[in-house]
């Protein structure tokens, strides 16, 4: 065998190691999570009960258009929002206030989600002059914490008993709940929007190679508003529906979704230097999460251990994933 | 110019601001005490030392708040064995952790924000186990008078240790080889592992630092209070930046002294004292230090382009003049 005949060989061996490496990981998740319902359905008891699978997916429901929202953000190269709890807040926070002057539930819900896209184009913009934007959001997440205890002196927000805001929580068509087809759908448009759109092409390029993005024209800061705009309206949506199945609204509330968003991201696979990922996979990892949170519930695992089981699986696939896509790339 | 002079030079934005604070809180309360201040959130500025190194060796330790919650849970957990050596043994395994923490970056080569995000929540899964997911008390309430002690006059063991750290610490990154080995991994990685610099040792040292000091300052709060909860140091983290980034650490790495760090903190605590004073509440806290974390955050930025325009004008009347 010649010398190019064997580098050729070599190549190609190389090349099938890569393309199973990035089929693994593609497929790793989703495979888990049968796996996870399939075992839990055997095991768990109570597990395959229409009453837990429906709380999975309404849990999965919240985090998960969180999570979906801010995959615009991490494919653009811009990390992860640590603010997601009280920007979620705030705009439950108006959907509750002007449902309450308008009597509207469709009022307040167009509302809430202009209000919470106001505070994404601001961020956008604060971190499109080149701040980072972890930082940036946490700073930020705690201003709108701090506006929100003040302004509600840490009391609750909760409609009259004449106004009707639970609408969105309690619908239901076919017995699915309606957030959970929310969740379904904005995922599939975020989805169609990342990537068959000229904005979505642009945010994967810009998270993918920055300077590529640049020299082809690409405006990065215009970019970066986007991908906060992107994200700001899942969290706009999240807050309408957390408000209408939490009724009654506190500043100190839902403290663990900034977490487990940016551990769905994470554990969906999204690759946080960006332009690798899809809204499809945080969606799994929401329901990932989820599940898994849901199944030591069922177990009646204790608070503390139930933390530090979702610790242990966040490093855990997080570090999986990596290798792999190190294997992958190589 | 001297020495002396060019000291004061290069922390010369720091000492102004620091001026103004400490001379407006006189102002508003004539009988204020600098002293004072700086001492009842001494582990604030423990600990954001810690961050500090990890932002000078170019990471970022997001875990060491929930390392401080886990330590402080620790020491009260293992506190029937004697409160001091429970603490020893609480910092012991936080500089631990946070080795293995920087031994897993380097050896991965993943990103320190995904690494740490992970073990954030991992650290307070940990903390969640020990305390039972409730607030814990040492049994013997008057071990941690221990901690109550005063040292000449008006330092406390707490506020010792915590300037004993950062003189300490100031040293062994300025004038130790592995110091400079993280600046060197901060200011410009390649080159630095290309001249033999060693990547993996420097980020386990530089992440044992930061574990180990959010050990400290978790373990001694707790330790000084006699109790510790599942939910402790919530806004740790933001406070921490804050102090990090008000006191001039550059957030792209390789740049700032513990001189940076502690005038930050200085600056953090009076005004934060200040805040206390007018009976404002934790939120009412948590809202100002995101406030002064985006000025502090748009001042750099302003300063940034603006030398940058300046450096270009430079370069340009350069080019004309040699043309």
């Amino acid at each position: 065998m010649s010398t190019t005949e064997a580098m050729s060989v070599g190549y190609q061996n190389r090349a099938a190691t890569r393309k199973s490496m990035n089929i693994l990981r593609n497929w790793a998740l989703p495979l888990l999570l049968v796996l996870l319902f399939v075992i839990s359905a055997l095991l768990v008891p109570n597990f395959s009960e229409l009453t837990t699978i429906r709380a999975i997916f309404l849990q999965t429901a919240l985090i998960g258009i969180c999570a979906v929202g801010m995959t615009a953000l991490t494919l653009s190269g811009n990390l992860f929002s640590l603010g997601v709890t009280p920007t979620v807040i705030l705009g439950a926070m108006v959907y509750v206030w002007v449902g309450e002057a308008s009597k509207s539930m469709w009022i307040a819900a167009a509302v809430t989600i202009v209000a919470v896209l106001v505070t994404g184009v601001v961020q956008g913009f604060i971190v499109s002059l080149g701040l980072n934007a972890v930082i940036v959001t946490l700073a930020v997440g705690a201003v709108i914490y701090g506006v929100t205890a003040l302004v509600t002196k840490g009391a609750l927000v909760e409609p009259s008993e004449k106004v009707d805001l639970a609408g969105f929580a309690t619908f239901a068509i076919f017995g699915i709940p309606l957030p959970v087809i929310v969740f379904v759908v904005f995922t599939a448009v975020a989805w169609l929007l990342t990537q068959h759109t000229l904005i979505g092409r642009k945010i994967f390029l810009l998270g993918a190679n920055k300077s590529a993005a640049e020299i082809s024209g690409i405006s990065p800061r215009a970019t970066t508003v986007w991908a906060f705009i992107l994200m700001s309206f899942g969290f706009g949506i999240a807050a309408v529906l957390a408000s209408a199945q939490i009724h009654s609204v506190q500043a100190d509330q839902l403290p663990a979704l900034t977490l487990d968003t940016v551990a769905a991201v994470l554990v969906g696979g999204c690759a946080v230097s960006g332009g690798d990922g899809s809204p499809i996979k945080s969606a799994i990892g929401a329901l990932f999460i989820a599940t898994v949170a849901q199944i030591m519930v069922l177990l009646s695992v204790p608070d503390g251990l139930k933390q530090l089981v979702l610790g242990i699986v966040v490093v855990a696939l997080v570090v999986i994933l990596h290798v792999l896509r190190k294997a992958g790339s190589r | 110019m001297s020495d002396v002079g060019r000291w004061f030079q290069k922390y010369l934005l720091q000492f102004v601001v620091l001026a103004i604070v400490i001379a407006s809180m006189y102002a508003l309360y004539p009988n204020f005490h600098v002293e004072t201040s700086i001492e009842r959130i001494m582990p604030l500025g423990v600990v954001a030392a810690g961050l500090a190194v990890t932002m000078i060796a170019g990471e970022f330790d997001l875990s060491i708040a929930s390392m401080a919650a886990f330590s402080g849970a620790l020491t009260i957990w293992l506190s029937p064995i004697g409160l001091i050596p429970a603490l020893l043994i609480a910092i012991v395994v936080g500089t631990l952790l946070g080795m293995v923490q920087g031994w897993a970056i380097a050896r991965l080569g993943i990103s320190s924000l995904v690494f740490t995000i992970g073990t954030l929540i991992l650290f307070r899964g940990l903390t969640w186990v020990v305390t039972s997911g409730v607030s814990i008390r040492v049994s013997d309430v008057k071990s941690t008078d221990v901690f109550r002690v005063d040292i000449l006059k008006f330092l406390s063991p707490l506020s010792l240790t915590g300037i004993v750290i950062f003189i300490l610490l100031g040293i062994f990154l300025a004038y130790t080889r592995w110091g400079r080995e993280i600046y060197a991994l901060g200011g410009a990685r390649n080159e630095a592992i290309a001249a033999g610099v060693r990547y993996k040792r420097g980020m386990m040292v530089a992440f044992g630092i930061s574990g180990g000091l959010g050990a400290v300052g978790g373990g001694m709060t707790s330790a000084l209070n006699g109790s510790a909860s599942p939910t402790a140091f919530g806004s740790l983290l933001l406070g921490a930046l804050a102090v990090v980034l008000v006191g001039g650490i550059s957030l792209s790495g390789g740049r700032g002294t513990m001189v940076n760090v502690f005038l930050g903190f200085a600056i953090i605590a009076i005004l934060s004292a200040g805040l206390a004073g007018m009976g404002a509440k934790a939120f009412v806290a948590e809202l100002f230090t995101g406030v002064l974390l985006l000025v502090v955050l748009l001042f750099d930025y302003l300063i940034r382009t603006l030398s940058e325009r300046d450096r270009k004008k430079r370069l340009k009347k350069v080019a004309i003049s040699t043309a």
